[in-house]
């Protein structure tokens, strides 16, 4: 049965990710021990994190469901409820409903491919649970190639782990920011020419793209150039969504409901949806 | 189904008894002359209407307005606890396009899941409805297989014959019903059968209109373009919503909190309405539907083509309340009339 009852967690710990201070990373832990035993979720999934008094947001979950204990939830201050979350304190309480939606078939499709992960500014939430879930089970997976990029080296999410998985000979990471910056020596350039650049084999291979529509719109062609195709390509769609679990008829696309039936998709069944952008 | 027949003069005599038993929900006209659902309270103070369609669906008794989806608190313990009313109650004098309209909201909340609050309600809920002998102005649900009478999915369906109404149960509520107050029914004769059967057919010659649901349906599967039909109908709507919420049908809500103090409140789930320009708007501004145009297509679509393919019929159920409704005429008697008067491609020669 359908409840939309949150599960009360507190919030353990807040990392400012960002230079200009809109991009926050909440690790909450579930209050009730059977919650916590309970929660099970996939890299690509969302919740709804709610603040009493305040309402819900849909937020992709951030961490990889094998970091244990807690979860992670990367936050950009954009309207009313995120602008309260900012304000919150560590040790302060909140609720999560969730997981919903489907993630990415880690466990499934991806399982014995080479993992492309394309991703543009604060888009790489659940891309980063996904890198961590297939570090965790690296064997399962073959070569794992990550493009990532930002404004600005400021802008960079998660910029400590970037540094970690740079020095793993497993991974195979390109980051990169839009212009030149006192202080960067890596790569500089838009997203999209670095993957041209880089042009990852699409043989045996499934890419997982995820950042504005512009850059998705252009990352495309230097893929295709080289040989990638749709059905091969995974997107994660975001639109308002307020129960999460196919009713309320706020997200769906034609027959589609995000929350239920994405967000997470291939491009070529983003394609078959009916035009409404 | 073996038919019953209860004389007119034994109806609130019936009522009376079923209402001592529980909640009775039945259309009622107020002193300002509209006919509305009501719980009823006292029936020699409330005026039962059975001529009049009532100008509300039951929607609002399955899936209220504002719907307390819990109460949260957050001083001490951060909880957030459910919030589930339900009691036992018949509904009487419903017409056969709500029953059918219920019926649809049956399947749009069983869907991932059942919701609790919607099926809470709905389990404690007896359906009896009487068909339209003369179906009123603005109806069509003779075009949508809703009406004027159904085969199945009532509890109880009566048929006005004059003097008394037939009376027939689909399902095992139903039966209950009569079981229990067996003695204000009599079985139904040869020649009630005939003159219920009569009722039913001179009702279907008595529409006003016609509406030509199927063939728009078959055109909208089609994707011809509407971009003209679109222009028409958002440069007329207000933006008032109120088709989505006298729809029988419309069932898209937000969720919202209430604050009662600083530290605990109630969140409602509200009813809420595709052609609002905020409905698909994000944080932060981007709307992916941002013209009224499309709100407007995704509010016909949603009812004409996408349930068609989800649930195989449209989730229409010719009511006609949109039409009352609208001052713009933007409504779905107008709608399938622009569909079917388009120039197709094909036949453009």
């Amino acid at each position: 049965m359908i409840s939309y009852l949150p599960y009360p967690v507190r919030i353990d710990d807040i990392t400012v990710e960002t230079e200009d201070g809109n991009l926050k990373t909440f690790k909450l832990v579930l209050e009730n021990e059977a919650e916590r035993q309970a929660w099970n979720h996939v890299p690509g999934q969302f919740a709804m994190l709610s603040l009493a008094g305040q309402g819900e947001i849909p937020i992709g979950i951030a961490s990889s469901p094998t970091e244990e204990g807690h979860l992670l939830f990367t936050v950009n201050r954009a309207g009313k409820v995120t602008t309260a979350l900012h304000q919150m304190k560590v040790g302060d309480r909140m609720g999560v409903r969730g997981p919903l939606g489907n993630g990415f078939p880690v466990a499934d499709k991806l399982k014995g491919r080479n993992i492309v992960i394309i991703a543009g500014g604060f888009a790489f939430t659940t891309l980063r649970a996904t890198l961590l879930y297939m570090l965790a089970n690296r064997d399962n997976y073959g070569k794992i190639t990550v493009i990532y990029g930002a404004r600005t080296p400021g802008m960079l999410l998660y910029r400590d782990e970037l540094a970690q998985w740079a020095a793993r000979d497993d991974v195979d990471l390109h980051v990169t920011i839009d212009r030149e910056a006192e202080g960067w020596d890596g790569l500089v350039g838009f997203v999209p020419t670095i993957a041209g650049e880089v042009g990852p084999s699409p043989e045996n291979a499934a890419a997982l793209i995820c950042g504005p529509p512009i850059m998705i719109k252009f990352t495309m062609p230097p893929l295709e150039k080289i040989g990638w195709t749709d059905d091969q390509v995974y997107l994660s769609l975001e639109n308002r969504m307020k129960c999460g679990v196919g009713l309320c008829g706020h997200c769906n696309v034609g027959p589609f409901f995000v929350c239920k039936d994405g967000p997470v998709l291939t491009r070529a069944e983003a394609s078959r949806l009916p035009v409404e952008f | 189904m073996k038919g019953l027949i209860l004389k007119k003069d034994n109806l609130v005599p019936l009522l009376r008894k079923i209402r001592k038993g529980g909640k009775l929900v039945a259309p009622v006209q107020n002193r300002h002359g509209d006919t509305l659902f009501e719980v009823i309270d006292d029936l020699d103070r409330q005026q039962l209407d059975l001529e009049h369609q009532a100008q509300s669906s039951l929607k609002p008794f399955f899936f209220p307005q504002n719907d307390p989806l819990a109460t949260y608190n957050c001083a001490e313990d951060y909880s957030f606890e459910p919030v589930v009313s339900a009691e036992p109650t018949v509904y009487f004098g419903l017409r056969s396009c709500d029953l059918t309209a219920v019926l649809y909201m049956d399947v749009i909340f069983s869907q991932n899941g059942a919701d609790t609050l919607y099926f809470a309600r709905r389990k404690e809920a007896i359906l009896i409805s009487l068909g339209c002998n003369q179906p009123f102005a603005h109806c069509f649900c003779n075009n949508t297989g809703s009406g004027p009478f159904l085969e199945y999915g009532f509890d109880l369906q009566f048929t006005d014959l004059g003097d008394s109404f037939y009376v027939e149960a689909d399902r095992a509520r139903g039966e209950e019903l009569l079981e229990r107050w067996s003695y204000f029914f009599t079985p139904a004769d040869e020649d009630d059968r005939k003159k219920q059967y009569q009722a039913v057919l001179e009702a279907r010659s008595n529409f006003r209109r016609t509406v030509h649901v199927d063939p728009a349906v078959k055109r909208l599967a089609a994707d011809p373009d509407l971009q003209p039909v679109w222009r028409e109908l958002s440069d007329r709507c207000q933006d008032c919503g109120g088709c989505a919420y006298i729809c029988p049908t419309c069932t898209c809500f937000t969720i919202v909190d209430q604050p009662l103090a600083e530290t605990h409140g109630i969140r409602l789930r509200q009813w809420d309405s595709c052609t609002f320009s905020g409905f698909t708007r994000m944080a932060g501004g981007h709307n992916p539907v941002n013209h009224a145009e499309q709100a407007i297509r995704r509010r016909f679509l949603h009812k004409l083509k996408i349930d068609v393919e989800k649930h195989g019929r449209p989730s229409c159920v010719g009511c006609g309340r949109c039409v009352d409704i609208c001052f713009g005429g933007v409504d779905m008697i107008r709608f399938i009339a622009m569909v079917n008067d388009l120039k197709l491609p094909a036949e453009e020669k």
